[in-house]
């Protein structure tokens, strides 16, 4: 057996001897809490939905009329009015006050959350703070996956797999039994990095399926019904798409960087820095980030992250959108130039375990 | 001339940075057995190592019976290198260690399984293959790695220091193995430190000090080409007082010292041609001589001077 169909042989068995060690790692568990964090905090989410759910359940019971009251309470009213009506209709509430002034009152009816203003005694506000609208999580979602999943857990986790394919070996003195065998070392290179992308797309995309499936748990399945029907499905494909695509990006850069870098920090630092900065970059060197690509690609525009201050909303520009499949191609070319470029110091890498 | 049977190393030299692995190494192994001698830091490692592509030199070029050491794909097929790192990937059992090794060979799974279980077999390692690495004795490590080095049956088989952490047993066995594979045509190419097992299996020796070559060739005909120092004679005989009274007459024996046992005479000599014509005549005059015996042309001695007492062990 020779040329290409012995190669894919040899890749074959790099990927079947490397998944699993890259999967089941000890040293990897820091990996999975990272991606799984996001998928407890829905999670937890959920359950506090659900909680208030089971509460406005039990106020449609405990006061049918509630809803009537809401309807019933107008702007101008006085606190008195307000409180008196809710404690003869029997729909629990509460009230505070701020800088005595301001005095508000809090109540469910059952169905809406609301929580009304007086200023000087007089309702002037009537402010609907139901927290478990679908149309929220799903931007909420689009928040956490982009500004928390890609640009931090998917890419730490690709520092901690992709880095350790070769310079992990390097520690644990075991990479010369693959530079002994056979191999072209530009097969070793691809085979780890395909057993690498194998681990990191079954964690990070199961994560992101899991929070989706835990997002959407925490509503009425009419409402989940209704999204899924429309578009919802679409956005999740797209989300693990995303992810993958996450996953081949920057799997390339940090498997590289573990092949020419002895201190992962270094680079991870630099392209976090990169890759955070995207946002304020011109469009032209927006292109030069991965996290440019992927968010061309999610399906929901996150909102702009609160912590920024105001002035730097200013520098933050958008770039034009871009095509689907543009993105998609200027992931995989910037993998692919990444790859060419790591095969160069592959084929010179010597084993000198004492100076690693 | 170099054939594409050899191993040669064409004016080689390799630093990691300022320090001296190798330097200006020129040399043409034949197959056989090769003993690497030399203390620790002479660079025997470093030689093999670059044989093997593990690293590249700084200077000169190398050739493994016809194929350089960056040409992988070609040169690990004909090549089996048991290194000196005591490491193996996590979890492997013994079995899966060599059976991957095969597997990357590019051998179908099944003829990769058998292959593996012939070459355990022949460390005689069957029965603890199926347990994880990490639970065997340093011999039994050693012996795994020996087997993933001889399993595709290379032409060339490199060992660092391959009979460390073996039993007795195990160590007479392991020498009969590359024997065999010495036999079959191979280049053996063993470091050791253990020099009187370097004189047991040995065709030829490369001593080394410094990062230099001193030496190479069959050990004797290394002796013989040291020629400051006297050679070294032990003769078993019935006679010892009055032969050392007769060979004192010649100039080229500068020492004869009886055997406490009066039963022998240790001979030194500047002339070992001219002391074996010697013996002849003095056989003729009535000395029975049982043995003869060269007691400097072990590695020990050659070690001891060419390189010194310091790298000379017992």
């Amino acid at each position: 057996m020779t040329g290409f169909a012995l190669w894919q042989r040899q890749i074959l068995t790099i990927v079947s001897l490397e998944w699993k060690k890259t999967l089941f790692a000890k040293r990897g568990l820091w990996v999975y809490a990272l991606a799984f964090l996001p998928a407890l905090l829905f999670g937890i989410n959920a359950i506090r939905v659900q909680n208030q759910r089971d509460a406005q359940m039990e106020i449609q019971r405990a006061a049918p009329n509630a809803a009537a009251v809401t309807a019933a309470i107008q702007t101008g009213m006085s606190v008195d009015d307000v409180t008196r009506k809710l404690v003869d209709d029997k729909v629990p509430f509460t009230k505070f006050k701020r800088r005595k002034k301001f005095e508000f009152v809090r109540y469910s009816d059952g169905t809406n959350t609301w929580e009304l203003m007086f200023v000087e005694g007089k309702l002037t506000e009537k402010r609907n703070r139901d927290e478990a609208r679908l149309s929220d999580s799903i931007r909420a979602f689009a928040g956490a996956f982009q500004y928390f999943f890609l640009r931090l857990a998917v890419f730490f986790g690709c520092v901690g797999i992709f880095m350790n394919l070769f310079r992990g070996e390097m520690l644990d003195q075991s990479l010369h039994h693959y530079l002994l065998a056979p191999v072209k070392r530009e097969v070793l290179m691809v085979g780890k990095y395909l057993a690498g992308l194998v681990a990191t797309i079954a964690i990070f995309c199961t994560s992101a399926a899991l929070q989706f499936a835990l997002m959407l748990g925490a509503h009425s399945s009419r409402e989940v019904n209704e999204y899924l029907a429309g578009e919802g499905w679409a956005h999740l494909v797209s989300y693990l798409g995303v992810t993958a695509l996450g996953c081949v990006g920057y799997g390339s850069i940090f498997l590289a960087a573990g092949i020419i870098m002895k201190n992962p920090l270094i680079p991870a630092t630099g392209i976090l820095f990169w890759e955070g900065m995207n946002w304020f970059l011109p469009t032209m060197l927006k292109q030069l980030s991965i996290i440019y690509y992927l968010q061309a690609l999610c399906p929901v525009v996150a909102p702009l992250s609160g912590d920024i201050p105001e002035p730097l909303k200013l520098l933050a520009t958008t770039a034009a959108p871009i095509a689907a499949p543009i993105a998609v191609m200027g992931v995989f070319a910037a993998a692919g130039m990444v790859l060419t470029f790591a095969s160069i110091y592959v084929r010179k890498l010597e084993i000198n375990y004492g100076a690693d | 001339m170099a054939t594409n049977e050899e191993i040669v190393f064409d004016n080689v030299s390799r630093f990691y940075g300022e320090v001296l692995g190798v330097n200006r190494v020129n040399l043409s192994i034949p197959p056989g057995i090769t003993s690497l001698v030399g203390p620790n830091g002479s660079g025997k490692t470093t030689l093999m190592n670059l044989m093997t592509g593990l690293v590249r030199a700084t200077r000169g070029s190398i050739s493994v019976r016809g194929i350089r050491p960056d040409e992988s794909e070609k040169l690990f097929r004909i090549l089996g290198y048991c290194t000196q790192f005591d490491s193996f990937p996590r979890g492997y059992t013994g079995f899966q260690f060599v059976h991957a090794s095969l597997m990357l060979q590019g051998w179908d799974a099944k003829v990769a399984e058998a292959k593996a279980w012939q070459a355990i077999e022949k460390v005689n390692l069957v029965e603890p293959a199926k347990r994880k690495v990490a639970a065997y004795s340093k011999g039994m490590r050693q012996r795994i790695r020996l087997a993933q080095a001889i399993a595709h049956q290379p032409q060339v088989l490199i060992l660092d220091e391959p009979l460390n952490g073996l039993d007795p047993l195990v160590r007479s066995e392991t020498i009969a193995l590359f024997r065999e594979q010495a036999e079959r045509g191979a280049h053996v190419i063993v470091s050791s430190h253990v020099l009187h097992e370097v004189d047991m299996i040995s065709d030829q020796v490369i001593l080394l000090a410094n990062g230099y070559v001193v030496a190479e060739g069959a050990i004797r005909g290394v002796r013989e080409e040291i020629s400051d120092r006297p050679h070294q004679i032990v003769i078993r005989c019935d006679k010892p007082s009055e032969m050392a009274s007769k060979i004192f007459q010649f100039d080229h024996v500068v020492e004869a010292r009886i055997h406490p046992d009066f039963q022998g005479i240790l001979v030194k000599t500047t002339n070992s041609s001219q002391f074996h014509k010697l013996l002849n005549r003095l056989v003729m005059e009535g000395i029975n001589i049982e043995t003869i015996a060269p007691a400097d042309d072990g590695v020990n001695s050659l070690y001891e001077y060419l390189i010194g007492d310091e790298g000379a062990q017992k």
